[in-house]
């Protein structure tokens, strides 16, 4: 074979087989197209108006409504399941199953008027005996629940029963009156007897059986929710006919597919693509200040004290200088690439009355608080040695604590950044053995500045991160237990956030601004509390 | 034979005892795995009550023993986020993982084979620069940067492939559905090839290298020389007797490929929302399920023994030169 016919035949063979990859590429696009407009057709998907795609990190845990935890999860069961009370996206509770309650004069007991015609996924009519059923389940320590409503709510409340007056009236007990019990029970949701009596716990955390605006129409774990409207909730009308919850872990994943139009509405869009999103044609960007508030907590449990760092931060002088030496709005500008103010008290700002000024950026006050407090500067410039704890994958991926650690080491606290892995941290913090500081985003409520202050409901509380134990402080929830008015209330907790201030347990550095991004076919508007919903 | 395969038996046991032995001590590594178990708002009580519940008061000899008794008995715990047994949530998954890693093993051979030979056989010319260079590449760029690099170009550029998701085949067929299975693999390949492509690169390079290698090595042989003397095609001499010698250290090579490939998804599971094993223990990991984390971490060592072992075995079919019982 000559040389020229070598050649020719080489051509022709890359010929062909470009021929052929481009052959497979169109077909492999073709099965994809007919494969995704097959699936539309079955179960719509994002751009069928009565569709709304919404991509999370998470897959819910368990949709057994007595044992919902997690944000991603309560964010399906809240579409699941009816309360009887519920939080307005302004932050009001307002009645949703229950159309009334009412107080006993000794405050312990809680009599709800449930309203009528309400219905179980079934068709069956739902009761007072339903309502009753879910407190009952909820509170049943044989059933071991880790969530929400036995492991926060039931205690809180210290619930001690519940009695059944009528086919619509229902009565909660407690052993004492508590001021932010109906926001508590706002988040329990209500639950059918019949067909949860007939489920084992297993069952019962895959088989939903609604009482809410949606029901489920397929789970296919760690890939998707698919919610349908419930025909037997009459109380709203939905926005949508389906809600699907598509579970993409990774942030930079949800993005594109935001920007290629396969879903609707994605939370946590990281600070590096906000501005490929708001740049878009497809899609924008909404922020909402949240509830959760992001802080440094000195832990000074006796475990602490024996180090350098751990002994300096018993010292209140020293905490307060800490507070002065973060410049939280620099934070915010260059590692969230969102503008954010520095938090005042663990309160909200919109149920904060208390007039506490937040800290501002004064690195030369907290210097001469650390000479006053007893710790200049050394011959190396260093005052003392401190280590800071926290998350390598929340609050800003690490990089906040990182420039915390910058911002402490300038004025002479020379600060070691430990950066763990969420499951470490998550039980160091558990134990109380974070430290000597930590980073940590504790949520709060739109609804009360009491529930807010709840993580420091008792020395000993198991939200009580660092250990303070403030007489003061703590008395005033012996205060609030004896009156009901509101105007006093108010006083006292005033009073009681003055004096977070004054001990600075916490170095209150921002509430975290939430990211969504948004599809340029709905129109939406986040919360503050970081629930989602679209009903 | 049979000596051979009781050694290799009995070194796999030792293995899987380090094995246990370190997955059951990470439970113990944060602390106090209590409080794994417990709400945080949880008393000291009720936390002594699940400690002694769940033996975590025992001396760690004697909870480890309860956990080896456990595993022999099919009882490797139970998952937290999932409340059922790990074992089943761990197989549930594994389907996934598997057609992942079959699809990138058998695009990277498809391309790795022929890549590597012709590389050999154009040893030292433009072409063979250019392949190892690509090779190289192949072995240096993370996964993660790779994956999200075709996610922008071909998912979110081109259009052309969905950028998540996936469509099962496996599941079908291990459920009985075989039929189904099959009629799903047309609607599944497009779902499999940016991810599939994301693993397969690094294999794709490093087997490359490999068959180059190797292929060099045959070809300067005296056999090969005699083939070509004897006047038989380049075709016949390189496709059939250099490539049954050159493909016996590619073998080898396959059985490890694999394991790393079944383990090594983590990172392109999470990228590319794969609902396989890799994703899940990323997930168990952030969420503290240690039972499932330890659960994954022994079932993949015990693929990778059985890979091996398999390996092993096949090496000694295909070169009769080799006796096994050595």
């Amino acid at each position: 074979m000559s040389y020229i016919e070598q050649r020719r035949k080489r051509r022709i063979l890359v010929v062909i087989t470009m021929l052929i990859v481009v052959a497979l590429l169109a077909w492999v696009n073709a099965e994809h197209h007919r494969h995704a407009s097959k699936q539309g057709k079955r179960s719509a998907h994002a751009g069928d108006p009565g569709t709304i795609v919404i991509a999370q990190a998470n897959d819910a845990d368990t949709l057994d409504p007595s044992d919902v935890g997690s944000a991603d999860t309560l964010n399906v069961a809240r579409m699941l399941f009816g309360t009887l009370y519920d939080v307005s996206p302004e932050g009001n509770l307002q009645p949703f199953l229950a159309e009334s309650y009412t107080y006993s004069e000794d405050g312990r007991a809680i009599h709800f008027k449930l309203r009528s015609g309400l219905a179980c996924e079934d068709g069956s009519p739902l009761t007072a005996s339903d309502v009753a059923y879910s407190f009952q389940r909820a509170a049943n320590p044989s059933n071991h629940f880790t969530g929400n409503a036995s492991g926060f709510l039931i205690p809180s409340i210290e619930y001690t029963g519940v009695t059944v007056e009528g086919p619509l009236d229902v009565t909660v007990h407690t052993s004492k009156y508590n001021p932010i019990a109906i926001g508590l029970i706002s988040e329990l949701s209500i639950m059918c007897r019949v067909p949860y009596e007939h489920m084992s716990l297993r069952e019962a955390s895959t088989h939903p059986s609604a009482t809410g605006p949606y029901k489920l129409a397929e789970w296919v774990h760690d890939d998707r929710i698919v919610l349908e409207r419930n025909p037997e909730f009459k109380l709203r009308t939905p926005r949508y006919d389906r809600v699907i919850w598509r579970v993409i872990p990774e942030g930079s994943t949800r993005t594109a597919e935001l920007l290629a139009g396969d879903i609707d509405l994605t939370t946590g869009v990281p600070p590096d693509q906000i501005d490929a999103v708001r740049n878009s044609e497809t899609a924008k960007i909404e922020t909402v200040t949240s509830t959760r508030r992001i802080y440094v907590g000195f832990n000074m449990r006796k475990k602490f004290q024996d180090t350098d760092g751990g002994r300096a931060i018993q010292d209140v002088r020293v905490r307060q200088a800490l507070q002065y030496a973060i410049d939280v709005p620099t934070v915010c500008e260059a590692l969230l690439r969102t503008p954010c103010q520095r938090a005042a008290t663990l309160v909200v700002p919109r149920n904060d009355t208390s007039g506490v000024p937040a800290f501002p950026f004064d690195p030369d006050k907290a210097e001469k608080l650390l000479d006053a407090a007893g710790y200049p500067r050394g011959k190396d410039g260093v005052r003392f040695h401190l280590r800071l704890q926290a998350p390598r994958t929340l609050y800003g991926d690490g990089n906040v604590a990182q420039a915390i650690g910058q911002y402490l080491s300038d004025i002479g606290v020379d600060t070691q950044v430990d950066l763990l892995d969420l499951s470490v941290y998550v039980l160091l913090t558990r134990q109380h053995e974070a430290g000597p500081l930590f980073l940590l985003g504790t949520g709060g409520s739109t609804w009360s500045a009491l529930y807010d202050m709840s993580d420091l409901s008792a020395p000993n509380a198991g939200t009580n991160y660092t250990g303070w134990h403030d007489p003061a402080f703590f008395a005033g929830w012996k205060q609030l237990e004896q009156t009901k008015d509101a105007a006093e209330q108010q006083r006292i907790m005033n009073e009681m956030l003055q004096e977070f201030h004054a001990g600075a347990p916490w170095l209150m550095l921002y509430f975290q601004p939430d990211v969504y991004g948004v599809s340029n076919r709905i129109h939406w508007t986040p919360r503050a509390d970081e629930n989602i919903t679209v009903y | 034979m049979i000596g051979f395969v009781a050694r290799r038996l009995w070194q796999s046991l030792l293995v899987i005892f380090g094995v246990t032995l370190v997955t059951f001590l990470s439970m113990h590594m944060g602390g106090d795995p209590t409080y794994l178990y417990v709400n945080e708002h949880a008393s000291d009580a009720e936390i002594a009550a699940t400690r002694a519940a769940l033996g975590f008061d025992k001396p760690l000899p004697v909870q480890y023993l309860r956990y080896a008794n456990g595993l022999l008995h099919g009882d490797m715990g139970t998952s937290l986020t999932y409340r059922t047994p790990a074992v089943d949530v761990v197989l549930h998954h594994f389907p996934a993982t598997l057609e992942l890693a079959l699809f990138a093993l058998i695009v990277a051979l498809i391309f790795a084979v022929p890549l590597g030979i012709l590389a050999a056989m154009k040893r030292g010319t433009p072409l063979d620069g250019g392949i190892m260079l690509v090779a190289m590449f192949g072995q240096s760029i993370p996964s993660f940067w790779l994956g999200i690099m075709m996610i922008l170009a071909v998912g979110l550029g081109l259009r052309w492939l969905p950028i998540s998701g996936r469509v099962p085949v496996l599941d079908e067929i291990f459920a009985g559905n075989i039929a189904e299975g099959l009629a799903n693999i047309p609607h599944a390949i497009p779902y499999l090839i940016m991810p599939g492509m994301t693993i397969a690169f690094f294999t794709l390079a490093r087997t490359t290298r490999l068959v180059r290698a190797s292929m060099l090595e045959v070809l300067s042989l005296d056999y090969v020389r005699t083939a070509r003397s004897k006047g038989l095609s380049e075709l016949r001499v390189v496709g059939y007797h250099a490539m049954r010698n050159a493909m016996l250290p590619v073998v080898t090579m396959l059985g490890l490929e694999m394991g790393f490939l079944l383990s090594g998804v983590v990172v392109v599971e999470t990228i590319f929302s794969w609902p396989g094993v890799g994703r899940l223990v990323y997930n168990a990991i952030n969420h503290r399920d240690i039972p499932l984390v330890q659960t994954a971490v022994i079932l993949f060592a015990v693929t990778f023994l059985v890979l091996n072992l398999a390996v092993d075995l096949l090496y000694a079919q295909l070169d009769p030169r080799i006796r096994l019982n050595g």
